[in-house]
């Protein structure tokens, strides 16, 4: 009896133990990862990231958001699914005014809310007007800034007027005016119908101060030169009908910019300028997000929305697009844990997740079994260390790059398996483009600098340098290979500042590492929460190193450079510099692509010579999507655009090897792009062949 | 009794108010805000931010309006999640939670007090060693790592349970199991000391010498007395169950109000914060009034007067 029971007990525990061991390691034998069973439904299961703030899309800042907006609100443009150029989508075809500033869209004339009720012009001008006001307080506001007036509005400024009733322009506008030069020509600046509100926005600009007379006190205590100037005069509030946007039919809906912005178009792609009943707003107000309540604009409409679980959305018949959408709806669920995700998707329940969710130990052997499921491509993120560069001893440029040339980058990239090594500010791979530019413009400046080419080369990984570079500053580096010491660096003034979370944290000691191996200087660490972190690195609180990733807005080197952009810049280093202001604001009026792209890449490489980051890496997507998922692409931002999605039934004809997936040309999805694409290209031509009539009597 | 009861109940209300004032009080003292991101907002937006959730009002204006919330008992809505409010979404995630914790409580109460009561009767047999070494195991391994052994060998070992989020009764299996474990194994220890401690005493004895039946002697006279610290230790450890457990509900993307905590203080969300500090201090005064309550029950010698 004892014998019998021993060995049950036995046979338990190794049953117990196999199970264990089959289903722990994730080279299991099959070609896929788990479960891998087409759904019959129809209904596409996401994971959406954390609980999303708020359905309306002026509200929700962050990607688990922008997600669930994809799906439920259309805009003007929307994401291309492969590269995130903006493609038609509400606006079927635009254009722009010769100096970039004014932009005219066509609207669709089929386009419904979920209720039915048309879509025009008017739905956008309210829309933006809303996103845009004070009362709303949109943190997202800020993306809308280039639109004229709109930071006054947003501000509650106003306009002065002086005794004649003739309004004070800004400084600049002033000069114009005063020097005779062409203040309004309507031809170059504006494009469509002359109205007499587009007639009043195309006026030089206008001057805006506080609007609350104890903001203004501010302001004047100051600036005694204004005060003295603005005494006696009337404050004309900025409101919403002063914002730059128009319609100026019920299908034609006109933007005017206070400044050329060639990257405006993409970024109207951006949720903050989704379009959203007017109608229901007006009758719910804030309620009007609640799913009884609820009317979209988008390929589908709320079905069912339980907080912290599922929010179901389902096909809009009423979207003018709908004939095109494949699936016929999508589950998303809010989840953030990533092995919880990982169980889900093992599991067959959900189709995919969203990107940095494979846990980093996992991931060697999850790229290497299920190449047709696991995604690594360039992302639109960055991670690298800020310097506080007010503050000895990083004040001192050569300790700067000492420290920047100290770390081996290629092995952090191994070390982390899904990041590629970075040594300039923006991401390598994802603006080709603007690539090529900054190749020449570095070409140019080593000549200018007499930098050779191999210095230049080694800046991924130059320790040697690094500590002449440092001795230099007046630490010498001693000892040797092995056993390296900085005696008189100051160390108690340096740290590395993060955030607590795995990943930062073992970056975190791989630079402690890399810089006491290379420098012989121990950087001590600090972890902190997230929130606490936060204020500390952006009033700059921090001394030595901070962690830092940015994730691109916009698909354009802007929204990184744009970091260091003014005295007022977000780059939590404590620098601004007028030259590269300069150089950035230059750019961000030149129209013609390349020159842009050459003048933004002499303020990177200006940048850059003052080291305020010790860049680090360029992140991969890092998910996974089952191969019966098709249309589904691992674009820079993973935002996808769902109504290329659909669920392919035939084995067969199941995606594979997915690291080409962006260069595979699916004709189910060539052929809708290029349907869609079409309105805007067939207008181009309409207008150049117009342009050539006119140009040949 | 019920002039106890009374000044008890009583006494919770201004006790509710002491926690949610020292609790605003650190959430305010907290570095970051609800809307600090990665990015820096201009000043004109933040201010706008402020004054929309007034913000911008003198400190002892918000408190006192703070106040006067929580004695209406209406919380306000969530900085986070526009346009809820605070009470709805407690309403919402509390039934979740506390069906999940009173399943816990109830296998937890089930095993611990079977596995100790036997323990304490054949005290250093080997089902002794057995069952407080196994308890022994179930206090000190954490349910995070119990939760995904299940997960492997339910889901991905025998498919049959779902790996994560509430779907109906099978989903509920496996967390309920997480969350019980350690609560017997705690159960289990108490039942066995407090029995040992009752059985060893005069009373009992007594009962004995009288000729009791083993049985009577055990389940009349010593189990009201063994029984006691397990009181103490599950009246407040279900109120902390019904309200939600953080850990379990992450592990499978559980829908409980321990997660929506969790998630209020690592947002900054202080009405949402307050509301589920308040709502679970409530709660567990009342439960600690029934523990106390029940003592009177439980053993003779207390008499409230």
């Amino acid at each position: 009896m004892r014998c019998s029971l021993g060995k049950v007990r036995l046979g338990v525990f190794f049953l117990v133990l196999s199970l264990l061991v089959s289903s722990c390691g994730t080279s299991a034998k099959g070609k896929y990862y788990g479960k891998t069973v087409a759904p019959t439904d129809g209904i596409l299961r996401y994971v959406s990231g954390s609980e999303p703030r708020s359905l309306d899309p002026a509200i929700g800042t962050g990607q688990p958001e922008a997600r669930i907006y994809m799906a439920l609100f259309d805009g003007l443009v929307d994401y291309h699914p492969k590269d995130m150029s903006p493609i038609p989508s509400l606006a079927e075809s635009w254009e722009i005014s010769n100096d970039g500033t004014e932009y005219l869209f066509n609207l669709r004339k089929n386009a419904k809310f979920s209720d039915g009720t048309p879509i025009t012009a008017k739905d956008f001008v309210y829309s933006f007007r809303r996103a845009l006001s004070p009362e709303l307080a949109a943190e997202n506001a800020v993306l809308a800034f280039f639109i004229k007036y709109s930071q006054a509005y947003n501000a509650g400024d106003a306009f002065v007027k002086d005794s004649a009733g003739k309004f004070l322009l800004k400084e600049d506008s002033a000069k114009n005016v005063e020097s005779g030069s062409p203040v309004v020509d309507l031809a170059k600046t504006s494009i469509g119908t002359q109205t007499e509100f587009d007639k009043f926005i195309n006026e030089p600009e206008r001057l805006t101060v506080p609007g609350a007379e104890k903001d203004r006190a501010k302001l004047f205590e100051k600036d005694t030169k204004l005060k003295d100037k603005l005494a006696g005069m009337e404050f004309v509030p900025v409101v919403a009908e002063n914002v730059g946007v128009e319609a100026v039919d019920d299908y034609k809906f006109r933007i005017k910019l206070n400044q050329p912005a060639p990257y405006f178009l993409g970024l109207l792609a951006h949720q903050f300028f989704k379009v959203v009943p007017p109608h229901t707003i007006e009758k719910f107000g804030k309620n009007w997000i609640r799913p009884e309540n609820i009317v979209t604009s988008g390929t589908f409409k709320v079905l069912q929305y339980r907080p912290y679980d599922t929010l179901n959305v389902t096909k809009d018949e009423n979207n003018w697009d709908a004939a095109n959408v494949k699936i016929k709806g999508i589950e998303f669920y809010p989840l953030e844990d990533q092995t919880t995700m990982m169980n889900l998707y093992k599991a067959g329940s959900i189709d995919a997740i969203y990107n940095h969710t494979v846990p980093p130990p996992w991931i060697r052997e999850i790229m290497a079994a299920y190449p047709d499921e696991y995604m690594n491509h360039p992302e639109a993120a960055t991670e690298f260390y800020v310097i506080s560069v007010k503050k000895p001893p990083m004040d001192n440029l050569k300790v700067r790059q000492a420290f920047a040339l100290a770390v081996d980058r290629k092995a952090l990239a191994k070390l982390l398996v899904v990041k590629k090594p970075l040594v300039d500010f923006t991401p390598e791979g994802i603006f080709p483009q603007y690539e090529e530019a900054r190749k020449k413009v570095q070409d140019v400046k080593l000549k200018e600098l007499n930098i050779s080419e191999e210095q230049w080369k080694n800046r991924i990984f130059d320790p040697e340098r690094a500590r002449k570079l440092l001795g230099e500053a007046g630490f010498a580096v001693e000892g040797s290979e092995g056993n390296f010491q900085s005696p008189k660096f100051p160390i108690d003034n340096v740290s590395i500042l993060y955030n607590t979370s795995e990943s930062n944290k073992i970056t975190a000691e791989f630079m402690q590492d890399q810089w006491k191996k290379n420098l012989g200087i121990t950087v001590p660490l600090k972890n902190m929460e997230f929130k606490t972190f936060l204020p500390t690195l952006t009033k700059v609180e921090y001394q030595g190193f901070g962690r830092r990733g940015w994730v691109a807005d916009y698909m354009d080197p802007f929204t990184y450079l744009g970091l260091f952009y003014t005295e007022a810049n977000d780059g939590a280093t404590g620098w601004f510099d007028k030259k590269y202001d300069a150089l950035l604001s230059e750019a961000n009026k030149t129209i013609d692509t390349e020159k842009r792209f050459t003048l933004l890449a002499e303020a990177e490489f200006y940048m850059m010579q003052q080291q305020l980051v010790v860049p680090l890496s360029t992140a991969a997507t890092n998910w996974m999507k089952k191969p019966y998922l098709k249309g589904f692409y691992p674009n820079p931002g993973t935002l996808h655009a769902w109504k290329f999605a659909y669920i392919e039934s035939d084995p067969a004809k199941w995606d594979k090897d997915v690291d080409n997936i962006m260069k595979e040309k699916d004709p189910a999805v060539e052929e809708q792009l290029a349907k869609l694409m079409s309105t805007q290209t067939q207008f181009e031509e309409k207008a150049k062949a117009e342009m050539t009539k006119t140009a040949t009597p | 009794m019920l002039l106890f009861i009374l000044r008890r109940l009583l006494v919770i209300i201004p006790m509710a108010l002491i926690v949610v004032s020292i609790t605003w009080g650190l959430v305010r003292l907290a570095p970051g805000n609800f809307y600090s991101g990665e990015k820096k907002l201009p000043a004109s937006i933040e201010a706008n931010i402020r004054e929309k959730y007034g913000l911008d009002k003198p400190w002892y204006q918000q408190y006192g309006m703070m106040i006067w919330n929580v004695v209406r008992g209406d919380f306000g809505d969530s900085l986070k999640y526009e346009g809820q409010s605070v009470n709805e979404i407690i309403r919402r995630h509390l039934p979740y939670s506390a069906i999940l914790g009173f399943c816990a409580y109830l296998l937890a109460l089930f095993i611990g007090l079977t596995a100790g009561l036997i323990a304490s009767l054949k005290q250093n047999s080997k089902f002794d060693y057995g069952a407080m070494s196994v308890s022994m195991t179930g206090q000190s391994v954490p349910n995070f790592v119990i939760g995904p052994i299940l997960v492997l060998i339910f889901s991905f070992g025998l498919y049959l349970l779902p790996p994560a989020r509430y779907n109906g009764v099978l989903s509920l299996i496996m967390p309920v199991i997480t969350l019980a474990a350690i609560y017997a194994a705690y159960i289990a220890r108490l039942t066995r000391a407090g029995m040992l401690e009752v059985l060893r005493s005069d009373y009992i004895r007594t009962a004995r010498a009288k000729g009791l039946s083993e049985w009577t002697v055990l389940l009349r006279h010593a189990l009201k007395g063994g029984l006691i610290p397990v009181v103490s230790y599950t009246g407040p450890a279900l109120a902390g169950l019904l309200a939600g457990t953080v850990v379990v509900e992450k592990v499978f993307a559980y829908p409980g109000l321990g997660s929506v905590f969790i998630q209020a203080l690592l947002n900054r969300d202080e009405p949402l914060i307050l509301g589920i500090v308040a709502f679970l201090s409530i709660m567990i005064m009342i439960f600690n009034l029934l523990v106390d309550i029940s003592y009177a029950f439980l053993d003779p010698r207390i008499r409230y007067e």
